[in-house]
């Protein structure tokens, strides 16, 4: 059976160095090079693997600013067959409920849909909510930090492992489903030549804005999330003895630390 | 902003004033046959939002045969507890957990619920959340409150450490939250608290729509870093995975495991699961020897409870100097045989 796939991607600033409007407490993103979440890459290689092993067809969809159609160009490049970009002022300064809302209507609009894979966390935001609350909206059965999927007996189901702290376990979820890829796991292949060359075919990239999924007003942007970020301060320093050794003798050095411990009562000997 | 404002339809009929929400709530975690020491440290801030908010906390447990384990919550501070014990509870399945907590946040209304963010409890929180149709804010490192408008004020550092964000939900309830493991200290235990009620209810609990087929236990001591008192942790500038080996060596000197930043975890020489930092885990060690590390924000966001921090470094301008009690300037495969070797001597006497 072949499965009809989507995988759900983020377009985030690569940078370590980002700039906050103190005046709404959002990310500023004019400026900062962005791209394809990495985690969401193994979400990917996942996708592209049932696909190899069963056939079928895994479309990515990205709610971002227009200029992600370059990241979901490269993940055409990898093997994916289209992309949705979901891109309107109106979707702006969401939080994961209202981003979340919008991929919920997104993955349906695009029903039937067998699986919806997405990246453990983005590094931007690193919350982890959106596959969860997606799952909420469709009223469908989910499960985090997969590292491999395979189809259950009969094709209606897939078996995934996943890993915790302190064990591996093996779920049967029936499709359809939405599955949370682990970090690290599923190392994504490279973009191959031919998919490059394919990426730039006309009408693979779609763009949906709100004339297209017409949701209300009040349920997407700032105005569909209950948090508001009401300010940002710089992390206050731990304040640290900053005591440093002046010479340059190893084994002087450290007697000067096994002294410095002692004081403090930290027990070494 | 007008008082006709509008809301989002899907937020439901019964979308409720948020007066008609009260009490602190925490989600205590009993999946392995215990309680979770994750969860019992969400009673710290609970405490003190609740003295805030002149309200009491509640445990909420849910499982089967937990009865044993309902007072453990009680004598680290929670005033009450509220369980569920049904056999259809035994295995964990997110959304049936999640759809269990729903129904009782329905019943009962609190304003506040606090999970611990383990990997269980951020994949059940936000579905939660969701289904409650409120807002969640991932990973809190603190807590305050905003008295007048009854608001949490939770925060988090998002973007890479160097700042923190305080995130409210001024109209929906509950306030939901998790709570990053290990940056509380756990409360003090006092076996003669008495809970001023411990509930038992019912609810119909949804037949599950997924099946666990396995569950194997890791051959693997669990919270390794996290329990350390001494941790001696390794950077970059080890240079090569044979580096860690001297640091095995003191480590094992002081009673201490090793650990190590996020670029010594990317260039694969100490597993993920010891990466200190934002993006790896908090530690309480009374003892941190950063060797090779630079002291990047996100690492230090790691080390903020640890006692004394010591760094090991042949840059004098490393930024971790001015993060660290004591420091020495050098080149680790010197140094840090050089403390190994006095150890030594001292212990000989
Ligand atoms: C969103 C985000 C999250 C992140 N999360 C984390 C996290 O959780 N944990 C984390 O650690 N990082 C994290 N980082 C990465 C962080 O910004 C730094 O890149 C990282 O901590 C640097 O690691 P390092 O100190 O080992 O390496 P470097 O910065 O390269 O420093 C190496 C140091 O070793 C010293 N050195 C070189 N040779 C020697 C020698 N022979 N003896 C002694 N010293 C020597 C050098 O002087 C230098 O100071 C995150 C970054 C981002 C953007
Ligand atoms: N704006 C977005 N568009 C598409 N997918 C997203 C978006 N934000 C988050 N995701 C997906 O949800 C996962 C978890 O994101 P987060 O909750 O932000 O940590 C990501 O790894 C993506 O798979």
């Amino acid at each position: 059976m072949p499965l009809d796939m989507v995988v759900c991607v983020k377009w985030v600033p690569n940078t370590q160095v980002v700039n906050i409007d103190p005046r709404t407490g959002t990310l500023i993103r004019e400026g900062v090079p962005s791209i394809i979440n990495p985690h969401d890459l193994n979400a990917v290689e996942l996708g592209l693997r049932l696909k190899d092993s069963y056939g079928g067809r895994l479309t990515a969809i990205a709610m971002s600013p227009p200029s992600a159609k370059a990241g979901l160009e490269f993940l055409i490049g990898m093997g994916v067959d289209r992309a949705i970009l979901i891109t309107d002022r109106a979707f702006a300064g969401a939080d994961t409920l209202a981003t979340s809302y919008v991929l919920a209507k997104a993955i349906e609009r695009l029903m039937p849909v067998d699986i919806a894979i997405f990246g453990q966390e983005t590094i931007d935001s690193s919350t982890a909510h959106i596959c969860a609350q997606t799952a909420s909206w469709l009223k469908l059965p989910y499960i985090y930090y997969v590292v491999d999927a395979k189809l259950g007996d009969g094709k209606k189901s897939i078996v995934v492992r996943r890993v915790l702290e302190r064990e591996v376990e093996t779920f049967e979820l029936p499709l359809p489903c939405l599955i949370s890829v682990a970090m690290k796991s599923n190392v994504p292949r490279p973009v191959t030549l031919s998919n490059k060359i394919r990426a730039k075919t006309e009408g693979l990239i779609e763009v949906w804005s709100n004339d297209v999924l017409k949701l209300d007003v009040n349920c997407i942007g700032l105005k569909g999330s209950p948090t508001v970020v009401s300010k940002s301060v710089p992390t206050p320093v731990v304040p640290r003895k900053k005591l440093k050794f002046e010479g340059t003798d190893p084994a002087e050095a450290a007697r000067w630390l096994l002294d410095r411990l002692e004081e403090e009562g930290v027990k070494v000997v | 902003m007008s008082s006709a404002q509008q809301i989002c339809p899907e937020w439901g009929q019964d979308f409720r004033a948020k007066e008609d929400f009260r009490g602190v709530w925490v989600f205590v975690e009993c999946f392995e046959g215990s309680v979770s020491e994750a969860s019992l440290q969400l009673i710290t801030p609970a405490k003190k939002i609740a003295e805030k908010l002149n309200t009491s906390i509640t445990a909420v447990m849910l499982g089967h045969g937990i009865e044993r384990m309902l007072r453990e919550p009680v004598y680290y501070g929670a005033d009450s507890v509220i369980y569920v014990d049904d056999e259809s509870l035994a295995t964990y399945y997110p959304n049936v957990y999640g759809d269990v907590l729903v129904n009782l946040v329905k019943r009962h209304r609190p304003e506040l619920l606090l999970i611990a963010g383990t990997l269980r409890g951020r994949e059940m929180a936000p579905y939660v959340a969701n289904c409650l149709r409120t807002g969640i804010t991932a990973d809190c490192t603190d807590f305050d409150v905003d008295e007048a408008a009854r608001d949490v004020l939770q925060i988090r550092p998002p973007f890479g450490a160097t700042l923190l964000a305080y995130i409210r939900t001024p109209r929906n309830r509950p306030q939901i939250a998790t709570v990053r493991p290990n940056v509380f200290n756990l409360p003090n235990r006092d076996a003669s608290r008495e809970p001023s009620s411990i509930i038992r209810e019912h609810v119909e609990i949804p037949r599950p729509n997924i099946r666990l087929l396995s569950s194997e236990k890791l051959q693997k001591e669990a919270a390794i870093i996290e329990k350390a008192e001494v941790i001696v942790s390794g950077g970059k500038g080890l240079g090569s995975p044979e580096g860690f080996k001297l640091l095995e060596e003191l480590a094992r000197e002081l009673g201490g495991v090793v650990a190590g930043s996020r670029k010594a975890v990317d260039a694969g020489w100490i597993p993920h699961e010891r990466q200190v930092g934002q993006t790896g885990k908090s530690v309480k060690a009374s003892l941190y020897i950063a060797v090779g590390i630079s002291g990047a924000a996100q690492h230090l966001f790691g080390i903020r409870e640890v006692k004394t921090v010591v760094a090991i470094n042949t840059d004098p301008e490393a930024p971790i100097f001015d993060n660290a009690d004591y420091g020495i300037v050098g080149d680790y495969r010197q140094v840090v045989p050089a403390i190994v070797e006095e150890i030594k001597r001292r212990r000989r006497g």
